[in-house]
């Protein structure tokens, strides 16, 4: 299996060898062996040593093609299959991207305070759109390219979450 | 006549309602603790001697309702309250409120907090008291057009500032008339929005500054002290990051100096009990006064470290009209603490607010380390109410070993479930200029800290991508041969009530 | 000494495990596509998947005609996240995965297999169709598909992701399964392609619009959802089949969430607006009742005035069916009645509880309704519920007028449990239509009707419009405060848990089609 580690570039290469019992196995990462002795594990949180070091893993968010991983108080993220999302991103790239691409999206979660660019209004990249408000803080959310606002996804009072999308800029 | 207090309501939640009840638990007073629907669960509410609810989640319907707190106040027989920091902590209408209906605010009275709480205002006194200020607006300001014409006699940059601001909200920097003009109509709302009234003045915005304040203390009988000065110049967006004392550029004599401006500001103001003067020092050495901040501040850790004195007793004490117990020249400092305010935010993109359950988290602890926090594992951080979860305070005999605690004390601090600024720390801890004490306002930006947060975020994982990479193994593994704690989802058969009467 | 022998075995593996040869993974992939088998390691737990039939190829005399190991589609189990599955997904790289005899009689045994075993059935299609050389056997291969569809529906959960084309009478096997997934710009799903639209109608449209996925989730219904790319596909159906059991005589799988089922949220007693006619949406009720706030909606996109799908209260699945007053003001009409009903019956199908949120003001008038038959379409929500016997609980929040509150789970139709909110309007009208029939003199006779209207609506609304009345009645079981919503109706699931309701033996209603 083939992970991507962070904001790496470099595949990484592990695979499971074989069992050593109900509490050990033994791996391969990158043709180099380990061997893992698991001290404690529920259903996603394991304590093991890993070639005489401690850790405690935790594993937050587990998708077909990315993992979130708090390893030892860190919190990491792995990519799987990484030769497969270069071919997706070819049919990405047929008419899904100009889609997503007149997307704007908020970055953090909160509250629409204010609706400030209406449908048809024109806009420039910088612009504010909406007005947020989250932990007592107001942010603007940005227009991320000239053009006019097409559809407005939010009303004032709507909530929503990180990547939520807040128009369509055309 | 001291005034025995034998109950506080504190009128705050979070970090700082359950220090007010530790001092309380110190002290033997009854602890009286108010909630909103958002922290039915929280650690202040547990560890109160009584707790109220007192409504909805939205801080204006809960912990900013005078009405109701007071009321509460009343109804259970409270006969002081403690506003914490924020929310009605500088609200003169509160405090007045308070005193009518016979409650002891634990803070200054209603004049001294009208007067500090108009910038304005206090400007006007100090000039009178002789204390030096920033240049700027001599009052408000009414309009965008006279906005202009003061900024244009002082000279861009400038600040735009609320009156009633605070806590470093409602302030907003124009570095020429365009966008001066675009900023006056957003910090008027963030202002209206934060403290229910706007009201701008100008500041001239001053380079390379460092921020330096001055903890005060003031009792009935007029009596200042100052306990010395904290450093909290590391900031980003005006909302200070770390804070310590001593600070680097403070010698003796000019803490002895500074020390008296600020005792003769609080004289000035004739101010009552805990209190800050906040001053900018410029490259050149030069203090300049900013505001006074009445109330507890949330750095004030780092002063009880130094000094040794409990500032919270110290405010109930002096709200019971006792006299302080020491004179000036019997404060002395000892060793240096650096605080570091860990706040639910992603550093790695845009600090953007980070909310939710905390199904874990491992509060550090040893030996000079001090955390001030409402985290605990299963707690939940709202998005209702400010950003900041933990303060991470580290004492030393000196800089290096109160450096090296804060650097231990960050790296065994975990928190699961939210993202926090705890990277950003990490990287400032060791950062060169740092360590050479070489700080101002612009540090974060002056240093390119965000690109070196990045680095080392970078090198760090790559150390446990094995470790990380081991741990997918192990689940892999273990779903699919469903190792007895692997339920992961396990599906029942019907009960043998339902099976003896379902035809198949 | 066999040395040769385990060779040839595993020259033999890999050239069927190369389908229809390296240029044609080339061309599957320059289409962004990804090949069955890395769909399937995608889906399936690594290293569980079993494959069976690897070596079956057609039996055409033709010299011609290529055979191919596998015969375009691959079948055999494995497990998701633990769970045993049974999978049959077309190869398009094989015969542009067209369905020959063999490749029929492949997925034929192993949805057998799976009906025997009692695990759920998934499909992933990638298929150009019948394969035109082996006419009728072709249409006999799925004729028997259609037929396993039927047999195995309400034994075994059968879900299908249309990552590919899938044309003419072959899309009749997605539609008999219970959920359909659309990979959007991938799958595509009509019965009669746009050649012969054009050709036979004059007709110019798109693959795309005629059946690809947003007009399938928007306009048909057909696709349940919509994922953006592959791998929100099988992320999807995992998360699909974590709220249902492996067949029809398991519970759903409860699973330990850490949401406390005794919270209460003070936010929901201000949540309806003031003003009774002002839209809002039910989600955000639903997100703070359930837990985690995690709900997985179910054809999102089609019928949008009501919502349906599946969430987790106490850590039990449930299957959530709400009006959204956000659209239509919540309204019934043809196809969310459509919607509802099909979901129920899975539900009921499948041991998984009903919990029902009302606020609808009627029916949707208006001849297109009356003409396209809501009276027929409407009869099916009625029917499915009183059909269920899964436990059922109903909570009105806002309005239910008239057929509309006897349709959204009410107590006659045998819920289990029927809870209101005291801003619950239980009416046989809404109050300005009730007046107008019942105060009709006076208001002729009136010298502002205008006002007297007003009065007299909401005399009507004091008086009838609370759910008190009913409350009386034993109609309602209980008038909660919306805080406890959530505590109250894991209470009722808990309590209910063991349910089992016996109805005489019949080979099947006639509910109207």
């Amino acid at each position: 299996m083939e992970f991507i580690v962070g904001d790496t570039n470099e595949a990484i290469n592990a695979e499971i060898v074989h069992s050593l019992g109900k509490d050990s196995i033994l791996i391969k990462i990158n043709g180099k062996e380990h061997s893992i002795k698991l001290l404690k594990s529920a259903r996603d949180e394991f304590e093991f040593i890993l070639d005489n070091s401690f850790h405690h893993a935790k594993i937050l968010r587990s998708t077909t093609a990315e993992l979130v991983v708090l390893i030892d108080g860190q919190s990491l993220q792995v990519k799987r299959h990484s030769k497969l999302t270069e071919v997706l991103e070819k049919s990405l790239s047929l008419g899904k991207v100009a889609v997503s691409q007149n997307n704007l999206t908020s970055q953090i979660p909160g509250r629409v305070v204010s609706v400030v660019a209406n449908i048809g209004t024109s806009v420039k990249k910088g612009d504010s759109v909406v007005i947020l408000e989250s932990m007592k803080m107001q942010l603007g959310v940005k227009a991320h390219k000239d053009g006019t606002i097409k559809e407005m996804k939010v009303q004032q009072g709507s909530t929503v979450a990180r990547n939520d999308i807040i128009a369509t800029i055309e | 006549m001291v005034k025995k207090i034998n109950s506080i309501l504190i009128s705050n939640r979070g970090e700082i309602a359950l220090r007010v009840i530790r001092a309380c638990k110190e002290i033997g007073i009854k602890s009286i603790a108010v909630y909103s629907d958002e922290d039915v669960r929280s650690i202040h509410v547990k560890k109160a001697d009584e707790a109220y609810h007192i409504g909805p989640a939205a801080a204006s319907e809960s912990y900013l309702a005078m009405d109701k707190i007071i009321d509460t106040a009343n109804r259970v027989g409270a006969e002081a309250i403690h506003p914490g920091y924020g929310f009605l902590s500088e609200n003169e209408s509160f405090a007045e409120a308070c005193e009518k209906k016979g409650i002891i605010f634990i803070g200054p009275n209603s004049e001294a907090l009208e007067i500090t709480g108009d910038k304005m205002k206090c400007k006007a006194v100090m000039k009178k008291a002789k204390v030096p200020s920033v240049p700027g607006s001599d009052g408000i300001i009414d309009d965008v057009e006279e906005a202009a014409d003061v900024a244009h006699t002082i000279g861009y940059p400038v600040l735009l500032k609320s009156a009633f601001g605070g806590g470093g909200r409602g302030i907003r920097l124009a570095n020429n008339e365009k966008e001066l003009r675009k900023e006056f109509e957003m910090v008027s709302t963030e202002s209206k929005a934060a403290f229910g009234k706007s009201a701008l003045f100008i500041e001239k915005y001053l380079d390379r500054i460092r921020h330096i304040e001055f903890q005060l203390i003031r009792d009935s009988f007029g009596n200042t002290r100052h306990l010395f000065e904290r450093e909290c110049s590391i900031q980003r967006r005006h909302q200070k990051l770390i804070e310590m004392s001593p600070s680097p550029v403070v010698d003796q004599k000019t803490r002895n100096n500074v020390g008296e401006i600020a005792k003769r500001a609080a004289d000035a103001v004739e101010y009552l009990n805990a209190g800050t003067a906040e001053f900018l020092r410029d490259h050149e050495g030069n203090f300049y006064f900013i505001e006074i901040n009445s109330r507890l501040q949330v750095e004030h850790p780092v002063t009880e470290l130094v000094t040794g004195v409990d500032l919270v007793k110290m405010q109930i004490a002096i709200a019971q009209d006792e006299e302080i117990p020491f004179k000036q020249d019997e404060l002395k400092m000892h060793g240096c603490a650096i605080e570091c305010r860990i706040n639910a935010e992603d550093p790695f993109y845009e600090f953007s607010p980070s909310v939710g359950a905390v199904p874990d988290c491992s509060i550090p602890y040893g030996p000079g380390i001090r955390v001030d926090t409402y985290l605990y594992p299963g707690c939940t951080v709202s998005g209702y109410y400010d950003s900041l979860v933990a303060k991470l305070i580290a004492w030393g005999s000196d800089f290096e070993e109160a450096r090296k605690r804060t650097r231990n004390g960050l790296y065994e601090f975990t928190i699961e479930g939210i993202n926090t600024t705890i990277p950003l720390y990490k990287t400032i801890v060791d950062e060169e200029n740092f360590i050479k004490g070489e700080l101002s306002t612009d540090y974060i930006d002056r240093f390119n800290l965000m690109d070196k947060m990045h680095e080392l975020t970078k090198k760090q994982a790559s150390m446990k991508s094995s470790a990380a990479i081991a741990a997918i193994l192990l689940q892999l593994e273990f779903a699919k041969t469903g190792g007895p704690s692997f339920q992961f989802h396990k599906a029942k058969p019907y009960s043998n009530w339902k099976r003896s009467q379902v035809n198949r | 000494m066999h040395e040769e022998k385990i060779k040839r075995l595993h020259r033999m593996k890999k050239m069927a495990e190369l389908g229809g040869g390296e240029d044609k993974i080339e061309a599957q992939h320059s289409k962004g596509k990804l090949t069955a088998r890395e769909r399937i390691d995608l889906l399936l737990d690594e290293g569980s998947f079993l494959e069976i039939d690897k070596y079956v190829t057609h039996r055409s005399d033709d010299p011609h005609a290529e055979k191919y190991y596998g015969d375009g589609v691959i079948t055999g189990f494995g497990t998701v996240n633990g769970r045993q599955v049974f999978l049959y997904v077309y190869d398009f790289t094989i015969l542009g995965g067209s369905l020959g005899e063999m490749a029929g009689k492949k997925v034929v045994k192993l949805m057998d297999h799976a009906i025997k075993a009692g695990a759920p059935l998934i499909g992933i299609i990638d298929s150009g169709g019948a394969r035109i050389q082996e006419g009728v056997l072709s249409l006999d291969g799925y004729g028997d598909i259609f037929y396993r569809n039927t047999l195995a529906s309400g034994l075994v959960p059968q879900i299908t992701a249309m990552i590919g084309p899938c044309a003419g009478g072959a899309v009749y096997s997605p539609a008999m399964t219970d959920f359909v997934i659309m990979v959007e710009n991938v799958g595509q799903m009509f019965v009669t392609g746009p050649e012969v639209v054009k050709e036979v109608l004059s007709q110019e449209v798109s693959f795309e619009e005629l059946g690809g996925a947003k007009a399938h989730a928007t306009k048909s219904g057909v696709a349940h959802f919509v994922a953006k790319n592959e791998y929100e596909c099988m992320d999807k159906i995992k998360k699909l089949l974590s709220f249902m059991p492996q067949n029809n005589t398991e519970e759903p799988p409860i699973l330990d969430t850490i949401d406390e089922p005794n919270r209460i949220d003070a936010n929901l007693v201000n949540i309806l607006p003031e003003n009774p006619y002002e839209q809002y949406d039910i989600r955000q009720i639903l997100t703070s009742i359930v837990d985690n706030g995690d709900f997985l909606e179910v054809h999102e996109l089609f019928a949008e005035n009501i919502l349906v799908g599946f969430a987790r209260m106490g850590g039990r699945p449930i299957g959530v069916v709400a009006n959204q007053p956000m659209y239509l003001a919540g309204a019934l009409d043809i196809n969310s009645s459509n919607k509802a009903a099909r979901f129920i019956r899975f539900c009921d199908a499948y041991n998984i509880p009903v919990v029902t949120l009302v606020d609808t003001p009627g029916y949707l008038p208006g001849t297109d309704q009356e003409h396209n038959g809501i009276i027929r379409h409407g009869s099916k929500l009625l029917f499915a519920y009183c059909e269920a016997t899964v436990p059922k609980i109903t909570c009105i929040i806002g309005k239910a007028y008239g057929g509309a509150y006897i349709a959204m789970g009410s107590k006659n139709l045998r819920a289990d449990f029927n809870y209101a909110w005291p801003t619950a309007e239980i009416a046989v009208l809404g109050p300005e239509a009730a007046i107008t029939i019942i105060h009709r003199r006076t208001l002729k006779q009136s010298t502002d009707a205008v006002a007297t209207k007003k009065k007299l609506a909401k005399e009507f609304r004091d008086k009838f419009a609370n759910p008190y009345i009913a409350a009386e009645k034993g109609i309602i079981d209980a008038v909660i405060d919306p805080m406890e919503t959530r505590p109250m109706i894991i209470r009722a699931l808990e309590a209910l848990a063991n349910k089992v309701e016996t109805r005489p033996w019949k080979k099947h209603g006639n509910i109207n089609l």
